[in-house]
Protein backbone atom coordinates (compact mmCIF):
# COMPACT_ATOMS: atom_id res chain seq x y z
CA UNK A 1 0.00 0.00 0.00
CA UNK A 2 1.32 3.34 -0.77
CA UNK A 3 2.03 5.86 1.83
CA UNK A 4 -0.19 8.23 0.58
CA UNK A 5 -3.11 6.02 1.03
CA UNK A 6 -1.86 4.99 4.22
CA UNK A 7 -2.04 8.75 5.80
CA UNK A 8 -5.51 8.80 4.32
CA UNK A 9 -6.56 5.90 5.70
CA UNK A 10 -4.82 6.79 9.31
CA UNK A 11 -7.01 9.95 9.14
CA UNK A 12 -10.26 8.48 8.42
CA UNK A 13 -9.40 6.20 11.37
CA UNK A 14 -8.57 8.89 13.81
CA UNK A 15 -11.60 11.78 12.68
CA UNK A 16 -13.67 8.97 13.01
CA UNK A 17 -13.11 8.00 16.59
CA UNK A 18 -13.40 12.08 17.23
CA UNK A 19 -16.67 12.21 15.44
CA UNK A 20 -18.37 9.60 15.80
CA UNK A 21 -20.66 10.87 18.92
CA UNK A 22 -21.53 13.97 17.18
CA UNK A 23 -23.43 12.40 13.80
CA UNK A 24 -26.70 13.16 14.24
CA UNK A 25 -28.16 9.83 12.72
CA UNK A 26 -26.26 7.71 15.42
CA UNK A 27 -28.43 4.68 16.20
CA UNK A 28 -26.65 4.69 19.48
CA UNK A 29 -28.40 7.12 22.21
CA UNK A 30 -26.31 7.68 25.63
CA UNK A 31 -28.61 6.14 28.65
CA UNK A 32 -28.19 8.29 31.76
CA UNK A 33 -26.19 5.55 33.67
CA UNK A 34 -23.49 6.22 30.63
CA UNK A 35 -23.98 9.23 30.63
CA UNK A 36 -22.81 9.54 34.79
CA UNK A 37 -20.03 7.07 33.75
CA UNK A 38 -18.68 9.93 31.31
CA UNK A 39 -18.66 11.95 33.86
CA UNK A 40 -15.22 10.63 35.09
CA UNK A 41 -13.44 10.15 32.22
CA UNK A 42 -11.19 13.48 32.16
CA UNK A 43 -10.31 13.06 35.53
CA UNK A 44 -9.38 9.06 34.91
CA UNK A 45 -7.65 9.90 31.44
CA UNK A 46 -5.78 12.83 32.62
CA UNK A 47 -4.27 10.32 35.23
CA UNK A 48 -3.46 7.70 32.94
CA UNK A 49 -1.74 9.64 30.97
CA UNK A 50 0.31 12.16 33.90
CA UNK A 51 1.07 9.21 36.70
CA UNK A 52 2.99 7.13 33.94
CA UNK A 53 5.14 10.06 33.26
CA UNK A 54 5.69 11.28 37.06
CA UNK A 55 6.49 7.44 38.50
CA UNK A 56 7.74 5.99 35.41
CA UNK A 57 9.54 8.96 33.73
CA UNK A 58 12.96 7.98 35.17
CA UNK A 59 13.27 4.85 33.07
CA UNK A 60 13.71 7.10 30.30
CA UNK A 61 16.72 8.61 31.54
CA UNK A 62 17.64 5.80 32.52
CA UNK A 63 17.95 7.13 36.53
CA UNK A 64 16.67 5.69 39.69
CA UNK A 65 13.70 5.86 41.03
CA UNK A 66 14.89 7.77 44.06
CA UNK A 67 17.04 10.15 42.05
CA UNK A 68 14.36 10.79 39.60
CA UNK A 69 13.58 14.62 38.80
CA UNK A 70 9.84 13.26 37.57
CA UNK A 71 9.42 11.53 40.68
CA UNK A 72 9.82 14.67 43.02
CA UNK A 73 8.95 17.91 40.35
CA UNK A 74 5.53 16.25 40.16
CA UNK A 75 5.29 15.30 43.93
CA UNK A 76 5.93 19.56 43.99
CA UNK A 77 3.15 20.15 41.26
CA UNK A 78 0.22 18.26 42.89
CA UNK A 79 1.19 20.24 46.35
CA UNK A 80 1.34 23.55 43.63
CA UNK A 81 -1.94 22.43 42.64
CA UNK A 82 -3.45 22.07 46.00
CA UNK A 83 -2.70 25.70 46.76
CA UNK A 84 -2.22 27.65 43.84
CA UNK A 85 -5.53 28.26 41.86
CA UNK A 86 -4.25 29.38 38.86
CA UNK A 87 -3.56 26.55 36.56
CA UNK A 88 -0.74 28.47 34.78
CA UNK A 89 0.79 29.24 37.36
CA UNK A 90 1.30 25.78 38.69
CA UNK A 91 2.39 24.65 35.28
CA UNK A 92 5.20 27.00 36.12
CA UNK A 93 5.89 25.57 39.46
CA UNK A 94 6.36 22.30 38.15
CA UNK A 95 8.47 23.06 34.75
CA UNK A 96 10.51 25.11 37.39
CA UNK A 97 10.91 22.55 39.74
CA UNK A 98 11.31 19.77 37.42
CA UNK A 99 14.18 22.20 35.34
CA UNK A 100 16.05 22.59 38.57
CA UNK A 101 15.90 18.96 39.85
CA UNK A 102 16.81 17.68 36.18
CA UNK A 103 19.95 20.08 36.57
CA UNK A 104 20.57 19.13 40.62
CA UNK A 105 19.57 15.02 40.26
CA UNK B 1 -42.70 53.87 7.47
CA UNK B 2 -43.88 53.27 11.10
CA UNK B 3 -42.95 49.65 11.08
CA UNK B 4 -38.93 50.96 10.27
CA UNK B 5 -39.02 52.62 13.89
CA UNK B 6 -38.74 49.60 15.74
CA UNK B 7 -35.99 47.85 13.09
CA UNK B 8 -33.80 50.77 13.99
CA UNK B 9 -34.56 50.57 17.97
CA UNK B 10 -33.89 46.73 17.69
CA UNK B 11 -30.58 47.29 15.54
CA UNK B 12 -29.23 50.06 17.71
CA UNK B 13 -29.54 48.26 20.34
CA UNK B 14 -28.11 44.54 19.40
CA UNK B 15 -25.20 46.77 17.32
CA UNK B 16 -23.39 47.54 20.70
CA UNK B 17 -24.71 44.04 21.69
CA UNK B 18 -22.52 42.04 19.24
CA UNK B 19 -19.61 44.56 19.83
CA UNK B 20 -19.79 42.96 23.29
CA UNK B 21 -19.85 39.49 21.88
CA UNK B 22 -16.87 40.34 19.73
CA UNK B 23 -15.17 41.67 22.59
CA UNK B 24 -15.50 38.85 24.25
CA UNK B 25 -14.70 36.03 21.52
CA UNK B 26 -11.20 37.89 21.31
CA UNK B 27 -10.74 37.36 24.95
CA UNK B 28 -11.96 33.86 25.44
CA UNK B 29 -9.51 33.13 21.83
CA UNK B 30 -6.71 34.70 24.00
CA UNK B 31 -7.69 32.48 27.45
CA UNK B 32 -8.07 29.60 25.26
CA UNK B 33 -4.33 30.61 23.24
CA UNK B 34 -2.69 30.96 27.05
CA UNK B 35 -4.25 27.76 28.40
CA UNK B 36 -2.61 25.91 25.97
CA UNK B 37 0.93 27.42 25.75
CA UNK B 38 2.22 24.96 28.62
CA UNK B 39 0.62 22.27 26.39
CA UNK B 40 1.72 23.38 23.19
CA UNK B 41 5.45 24.02 24.68
CA UNK B 42 5.10 20.21 25.81
CA UNK B 43 4.48 18.80 22.62
CA UNK B 44 7.32 20.74 20.85
CA UNK B 45 9.74 17.82 21.20
CA UNK B 46 7.53 14.98 19.94
CA UNK B 47 6.46 17.21 17.26
CA UNK B 48 10.05 17.48 16.22
CA UNK B 49 10.79 14.03 16.96
CA UNK B 50 7.67 13.01 14.58
CA UNK B 51 8.76 15.19 11.99
CA UNK B 52 12.30 13.70 11.51
CA UNK B 53 11.49 10.01 12.19
CA UNK B 54 8.79 10.33 8.99
CA UNK B 55 12.11 10.89 7.07
CA UNK B 56 14.20 8.79 8.78
CA UNK B 57 11.44 6.46 7.54
CA UNK B 58 11.22 7.14 3.97
CA UNK B 59 8.05 9.50 3.98
CA UNK B 60 8.92 12.59 1.42
CA UNK B 61 8.66 15.66 3.79
CA UNK B 62 5.39 16.50 2.15
CA UNK B 63 4.18 12.91 3.40
CA UNK B 64 5.79 13.35 6.69
CA UNK B 65 4.08 17.20 7.10
CA UNK B 66 1.01 15.71 5.69
CA UNK B 67 0.63 13.25 8.71
CA UNK B 68 0.62 15.68 10.87
CA UNK B 69 -1.50 18.62 9.00
CA UNK B 70 -4.52 15.70 8.91
CA UNK B 71 -3.66 13.03 11.11
CA UNK B 72 -2.71 15.12 13.83
CA UNK B 73 -2.83 12.85 16.49
CA UNK B 74 0.86 12.21 18.27
CA UNK B 75 0.64 9.03 19.41
CA UNK B 76 -0.91 7.08 16.77
CA UNK B 77 1.43 8.61 14.34
CA UNK B 78 4.92 7.95 15.81
CA UNK B 79 3.62 4.41 16.71
CA UNK B 80 2.12 4.16 12.81
CA UNK B 81 5.79 5.65 11.81
CA UNK B 82 7.96 2.93 13.87
CA UNK B 83 5.79 0.51 11.65
CA UNK B 84 6.54 1.89 8.60
CA UNK B 85 10.27 1.78 9.49
CA UNK B 86 9.81 -1.69 9.82
CA UNK B 87 8.63 -2.71 6.81
CA UNK B 88 5.15 -3.61 7.88
CA UNK B 89 1.89 -3.89 5.75
CA UNK B 90 -0.75 -1.90 6.07
CA UNK B 91 -3.25 -3.76 8.62
CA UNK B 92 -1.47 -3.50 11.80
CA UNK B 93 -0.56 -0.20 10.78
CA UNK B 94 -4.57 1.00 10.82
CA UNK B 95 -5.27 -1.05 13.80
CA UNK B 96 -2.72 0.12 15.93
CA UNK B 97 -3.72 3.87 14.92
CA UNK B 98 -7.27 2.55 15.72
CA UNK B 99 -6.04 1.43 19.39
CA UNK B 100 -4.41 4.75 20.25
CA UNK B 101 -7.06 6.55 18.64
CA UNK B 102 -10.35 4.54 20.66
CA UNK B 103 -9.86 7.00 23.65
CA UNK B 104 -11.05 9.46 21.40
CA UNK B 105 -14.49 7.96 21.09
CA UNK B 106 -15.14 8.68 24.68
CA UNK B 107 -14.40 12.22 24.04
CA UNK B 108 -16.40 12.72 21.29
CA UNK B 109 -19.02 10.90 23.80
CA UNK B 110 -18.15 12.99 26.74
CA UNK B 111 -19.10 16.47 25.04
CA UNK B 112 -22.01 15.06 22.43
CA UNK B 113 -24.83 16.75 24.31
CA UNK B 114 -22.98 20.13 23.91
CA UNK B 115 -21.87 19.41 19.86
CA UNK B 116 -24.65 16.81 18.47
CA UNK B 117 -27.11 19.82 17.27
CA UNK B 118 -24.83 22.28 16.14
CA UNK B 119 -24.29 23.00 12.11
CA UNK B 120 -22.45 19.81 10.16
CA UNK B 121 -19.23 22.05 9.80
CA UNK B 122 -19.09 23.33 13.46
CA UNK B 123 -19.51 19.41 14.32
CA UNK B 124 -16.92 18.41 11.76
CA UNK B 125 -14.04 21.52 12.62
CA UNK B 126 -14.82 20.53 16.77
CA UNK B 127 -13.90 16.94 16.21
CA UNK B 128 -10.67 17.31 14.04
CA UNK B 129 -9.06 19.60 16.84
CA UNK B 130 -10.31 17.35 19.35
CA UNK B 131 -7.13 16.00 20.88
CA UNK B 132 -5.86 15.27 24.42
CA UNK B 133 -4.84 18.21 25.33
CA UNK B 134 -8.06 20.24 23.76
CA UNK B 135 -10.23 17.90 25.86
CA UNK B 136 -8.61 18.77 28.91
CA UNK B 137 -8.81 21.82 28.76
CA UNK B 138 -12.30 22.98 27.54
CA UNK B 139 -13.43 19.85 30.43
CA UNK B 140 -11.54 22.59 33.21
CA UNK B 141 -13.30 25.18 31.41
CA UNK B 142 -17.13 23.75 32.29
CA UNK B 143 -16.11 22.89 35.47
CA UNK B 144 -14.86 25.98 35.88
CA UNK B 145 -17.63 28.15 34.43
CA UNK B 146 -20.46 25.79 34.53
CA UNK B 147 -20.97 26.11 30.90
CA UNK B 148 -19.57 24.90 27.74
CA UNK B 149 -17.61 27.36 25.23
CA UNK B 150 -17.07 26.13 21.59
CA UNK B 151 -15.17 29.23 21.11
CA UNK B 152 -12.81 28.35 23.84
CA UNK B 153 -12.21 24.86 22.82
CA UNK B 154 -11.38 25.10 19.18
CA UNK B 155 -9.48 28.14 20.11
CA UNK B 156 -7.26 25.81 22.14
CA UNK B 157 -7.12 23.17 19.53
CA UNK B 158 -5.85 25.50 16.93
CA UNK B 159 -3.20 26.89 18.93
CA UNK B 160 -2.25 23.32 19.82
CA UNK B 161 -2.76 22.48 16.12
CA UNK B 162 -0.44 25.34 14.51
CA UNK B 163 2.42 23.93 17.27
CA UNK B 164 1.81 20.25 16.50
CA UNK B 165 2.62 20.82 12.61
CA UNK B 166 5.57 23.81 13.27
CA UNK B 167 7.49 21.64 15.37
CA UNK B 168 6.95 18.80 12.72
CA UNK B 169 8.22 21.46 10.17
CA UNK B 170 11.16 21.57 12.44
CA UNK B 171 12.16 17.73 12.64
CA UNK B 172 11.34 17.59 8.64
CA UNK B 173 14.02 20.07 7.99
CA UNK B 174 16.24 18.72 10.71
CA UNK B 175 15.52 14.86 9.21
CA UNK B 176 18.83 12.90 10.25
CA UNK B 177 20.02 15.06 12.93
CA UNK B 178 17.73 14.43 15.66
CA UNK B 179 18.88 12.55 18.12
CA UNK B 180 17.63 11.37 21.34
CA UNK B 181 14.88 14.46 22.37
CA UNK B 182 13.05 12.27 24.53
CA UNK B 183 16.09 12.20 26.86
CA UNK B 184 15.53 16.49 27.57
CA UNK B 185 12.71 15.44 29.69
CA UNK B 186 10.21 18.06 27.96
CA UNK B 187 6.89 15.55 28.44
CA UNK B 188 7.03 16.84 32.15
CA UNK B 189 4.86 20.02 31.08
CA UNK B 190 2.85 17.46 29.71
CA UNK B 191 2.30 15.97 33.36
CA UNK B 192 1.91 19.25 34.88
CA UNK B 193 -0.61 20.51 33.15
CA UNK B 194 -2.87 17.30 33.40
CA UNK B 195 -1.98 17.68 37.18
CA UNK B 196 -2.96 21.10 37.57
CA UNK B 197 -6.25 20.19 35.50
CA UNK B 198 -6.81 17.24 37.61
CA UNK B 199 -5.93 17.87 41.27
CA UNK B 200 -8.47 21.26 41.35
CA UNK B 201 -11.23 19.20 40.41
CA UNK B 202 -11.13 16.57 43.14
CA UNK B 203 -13.71 18.13 44.53
CA UNK B 204 -15.99 15.20 45.73
CA UNK B 205 -15.12 11.48 46.94
CA UNK B 206 -16.35 9.86 43.39
CA UNK B 207 -14.07 11.76 41.86
CA UNK B 208 -11.00 11.57 44.19
CA UNK B 209 -11.65 7.47 43.42
CA UNK B 210 -11.25 7.49 39.87
CA UNK B 211 -8.26 9.60 40.38
CA UNK B 212 -6.81 6.75 42.84
CA UNK B 213 -8.17 3.66 40.66
CA UNK B 214 -6.82 4.97 37.64
CA UNK B 215 -3.32 6.18 38.57
CA UNK B 216 -2.63 2.79 40.25
CA UNK B 217 -4.17 0.43 37.64
CA UNK B 218 -2.27 1.98 34.79
CA UNK B 219 0.93 1.87 36.90
CA UNK B 220 0.59 -1.85 37.95
CA UNK B 221 -0.51 -2.66 33.74
CA UNK B 222 2.42 0.30 32.40
CA UNK B 223 4.72 -2.66 34.58
CA UNK B 224 3.37 -5.37 33.27
CA UNK B 225 3.88 -3.90 29.84
CA UNK B 226 0.02 -4.37 28.76
CA UNK B 227 -0.87 -2.77 25.97
CA UNK B 228 -3.77 -1.35 26.57
CA UNK B 229 -2.64 0.08 29.66
CA UNK B 230 -4.42 3.82 29.09
CA UNK B 231 -7.69 3.20 27.95
CA UNK B 232 -7.56 -0.02 30.33
CA UNK B 233 -7.20 2.21 33.25
CA UNK B 234 -9.45 4.98 32.10
CA UNK B 235 -12.41 2.75 32.28
CA UNK B 236 -11.22 1.24 35.47
CA UNK B 237 -11.06 4.99 37.10
CA UNK B 238 -14.39 5.84 35.42
CA UNK B 239 -16.58 2.88 36.85
CA UNK B 240 -14.52 3.30 40.48
CA UNK B 241 -16.13 7.16 40.43
CA UNK B 242 -19.28 5.71 38.97
CA UNK B 243 -19.54 3.10 41.57
CA UNK B 244 -18.30 5.35 44.32
CA UNK B 245 -21.02 7.96 43.35
CA UNK B 246 -23.95 5.41 43.82
CA UNK B 247 -22.80 3.76 46.75
CA UNK B 248 -22.62 7.15 48.67
CA UNK B 249 -26.33 7.99 46.77
CA UNK B 250 -27.79 5.01 48.26
CA UNK B 251 -26.52 5.23 51.67
CA UNK B 252 -27.72 8.77 51.60
CA UNK B 253 -31.01 7.47 50.69
CA UNK B 254 -30.29 4.92 53.78
CA UNK B 255 -30.10 7.79 56.16
CA UNK B 256 -33.31 9.64 54.77
CA UNK B 257 -35.01 6.14 55.16
CA UNK B 258 -33.78 5.95 58.62
CA UNK B 259 -35.00 9.71 59.45
CA UNK B 260 -37.85 9.17 58.63
CA UNK B 261 -38.03 6.43 60.50
CA UNK B 262 -36.65 7.89 63.49
CA UNK B 263 -39.28 10.90 62.47
CA UNK B 264 -42.31 7.80 62.59
CA UNK B 265 -41.23 6.40 65.60
CA UNK B 266 -41.67 9.85 67.24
Amino acid sequence: MSNDLLIVLMTVITFSCRYLFFMKSLPISLSPKIQQLLQYTAPSVLTAMWVPIVFLGHKTEGAAFFHSPFLYAGLITVLASLKIKNTLAVVVVGMGSFLILNWVL
Amino acid sequence: MASSKPLIEELDNTAPMQAENQQGNLSIIVRGFIDMFPLCVAVIPWGILCGSLAIQVGLSPWQAQAMSLFVFAGAAQLAGMQLIGLGSPAMPILSSTFVISSRHLLYSAVFQSYVKDLPLFKRIVFAFFLTDEMFALTNAYIAKYKRFCYVYAVASGIAFYVMWNLATLVGIVAGNNIDNLQAYGLEFAIAATFIALVVPAIKDKPVLMSVLASGVSVLILELLAFEYALIASTFIGMFAGYFSARKSVSRNMGDQYTAKQEQSDE
